[in-house]
């Protein structure tokens, strides 16, 4: 008996190999990008970058203020972390709540907040609440920890919960049948697990933290309350030539923050990886 | 001596769905009862209603002399003393072998570290596992993940032992192990009340072997009346399809 024929190369066109045609394709795409490169280099007046964007006279100015601005954008970032883990992680157990109306209020609350822009929010606490309430933050960080933190925590909220709904049922139920209180279930099974599942949005809401900290312009600052971007608005005004380059400096100094968070992210998650594993 | 167990006329329905239609059963002190069954015979769901992981629709479970079918019973106290063994084993993964059976006594029974470990140390050797303390659970096999979740729950100092289908999650070669745990703990004498599918440990192990289909109880006895010579049709047709599967459209 024999086996019917399948006709494996139809007669025709001779075609490229699949192999051969990713080989083409992948040399289009190098093509492509280094055109675009070449074109924007040729395309740039390098003379005049050189004195407005990358003028060393100015970098020199601004130097003495630089680690201040630095030490306070990561000052308030991280003050605005801490509101808004706290009460991130207390609207996210209120909306898993079983009282309907703390579900409500979570709810209410994240809308609100995620809803209007984080510089309204700033400006209320600069200017409203403190008429309303007769109180007065004696320091910046305060105010700017609270109006962001309150923003983030909203997009926390809703991280959180969902990181906390993600641990198995099963986890609950082993914990719940040894005899521990649904509280003691939380802290001691559910929320640890949680806390890894939701570790690398976490990191990202702190890269966005430490971006937003420059909305602290619109309260008026003086010079050690400087962080970065204020600080390079202020050079900008103030040398003569160049000030532009103010702008490339501080680029780098946020990168200097946020790239090694982005690590410190993947060794805690290898880290903690290795055994809460799921 | 007073039932470890009692349970009457319990029902219980998930929506329209009833899954148990009035189950009458005692537990006895030491006693170690089997409940086998076709999947979806709600056998899983009598097991999770006597530690409240399902709330009864209606009947009454005492469990311990402790009526916890009240709604306001401290089911916590209660399940303290009752262990539970699931298919899926449920460790805490982020914790170590060790720590896995120490932290309900710590927090529970609120246990001195030192005591905590001593215990847990000596539960996972019966277990077979004294030298696996240190290492965390994805680092075990699924038979001695499922040991190591014995040696947690005994490390409460139950009183009565619930296996919800312990081996069904096992690969072929890892069950023995777990079921020779099993079978040492009903020769200490411990009360166990074991969903299985594991005929060979029914009819060895177990003092009395019950049969459920859709919801009830169909027939109960020793194990070698229920699997040797059942009187019913539906269990002659289930032990038929488990113990010969090839070859039950013959019967």
């Amino acid at each position: 008996m024999t086996s019917p024929s399948v006709e494996v190369m139809p007669a025709g066109r001779a075609r490229m190999s699949p192999r051969k045609r990713a080989q083409y394709s992948r040399v289009v795409q190098y093509g492509v990008l280094a055109a675009v490169i070449v074109g924007v280099a040729l395309s740039t007046d390098w003379s005049n970058m050189r004195e407005q964007v990358f003028n060393l006279d100015a970098v020199r100015q601004m130097a003495p203020d630089i680690p201040q601005a630095f030490i306070n954008t990561v000052r308030y970032t991280f003050a605005a972390f801490a509101v808004a883990f706290a009460l991130g992680l207390v609207l996210a157990l209120m909306k898993l709540s079983s009282v309907r109306l703390y579900r409500v209020l979570a709810t209410g609350y994240v809308e609100f907040f995620r809803g209007v822009p984080a510089l309204l929010v700033v400006l209320a606490f600069a200017f409203i609440v403190p008429v309303a309430f007769q109180v007065k933050f004696d320091s910046v960080i305060v105010t700017i920890a609270l109006a962001l933190g309150m923003v983030s925590a909203a997009y926390l909220a809703e991280t959180l919960r969902a990181g906390l709904q993600a641990v198995p049922k099963g986890q609950v139920e082993a914990a719940r049948s040894l005899g521990m209180t649904s509280g003691q279930t939380m802290r001691g099974v559910v929320i640890p697990q949680a806390f890894r599942l939701v570790l690398p949005p976490i990191t990202n809401e702190i890269v966005l933290l430490t971006k937003d900290t420059s909305l602290v312009y619109v309260m008026g600052l003086s010079i050690p309350d400087y962080e970065l971007t204020r600080l390079a608005r202020y050079t900008l005004n103030n040398v003569a030539v160049g000030g532009l380059t103010a702008f490339v400096v501080v680029g780098i100094a946020y990168l200097m923050i946020t790239i090694p968070l982005g690590l410190l992210t993947r060794w805690l998650e290898r880290k903690t990886g290795a055994k809460g594993h799921i | 001596m007073a039932a470890v167990v009692e349970i009457a006329q319990l029902r219980k329905s998930f929506g329209e769905r009833e899954v148990l239609k009035g189950i009458d059963l005692t537990v006895a002190p030491g006693e170690v009862v089997c409940v086998i069954g076709p999947s979806g015979s709600g056998k899983s769901t009598l097991l999770r209603c006597v530690n409240l992981l399902e709330q009864p629709t209606a009947g009454t479970v005492t469990v311990l002399g402790v009526e916890v079918t009240d709604p306001d019973v401290d089911i916590d106290r209660v399940r303290t003393h009752v262990g539970m063994v699931f298919q899926q084993f449920n460790l805490f993964p982020h914790r170590s072998v060790l720590e896995n059976c120490t932290m309900a006594q710590r927090k529970v029974l609120r246990r001195s570290q030192a005591e905590a470990e001593e215990v847990a140390r000596r539960n996972l050797e019966q277990v077979g596992l004294g030298d696996r303390a240190d290492s965390h659970p994805t680092q075990l096999s699924g038979g001695q993940q499922q040991r190591v979740a014995i040696a947690r729950a005994l490390s409460m100092d139950p009183a009565l032992m619930l296996f919800d289908e312990p081996t069904s999650a096992l690969d072929p070669e890892l069950v023995g192990d777990v079921l020779s745990v099993m079978r040492d703990l009903a020769e200490s004498g411990m009360t166990m009340l074991v969903v299985t599918h594991e005929m060979a440990f029914a009819r060895e192990v177990a003092d009395r072997v019950i049969f459920m289909d859709d919801g009830q109880i169909v027939e109960q006895g020793p194990p070698s009346q229920i699997i040797g010579e059942p009187r019913e049709e539906r269990t002659r047709t289930f032990l038929a399809r488990v113990l010969d599967p090839t070859h039950h459209h013959e019967a």
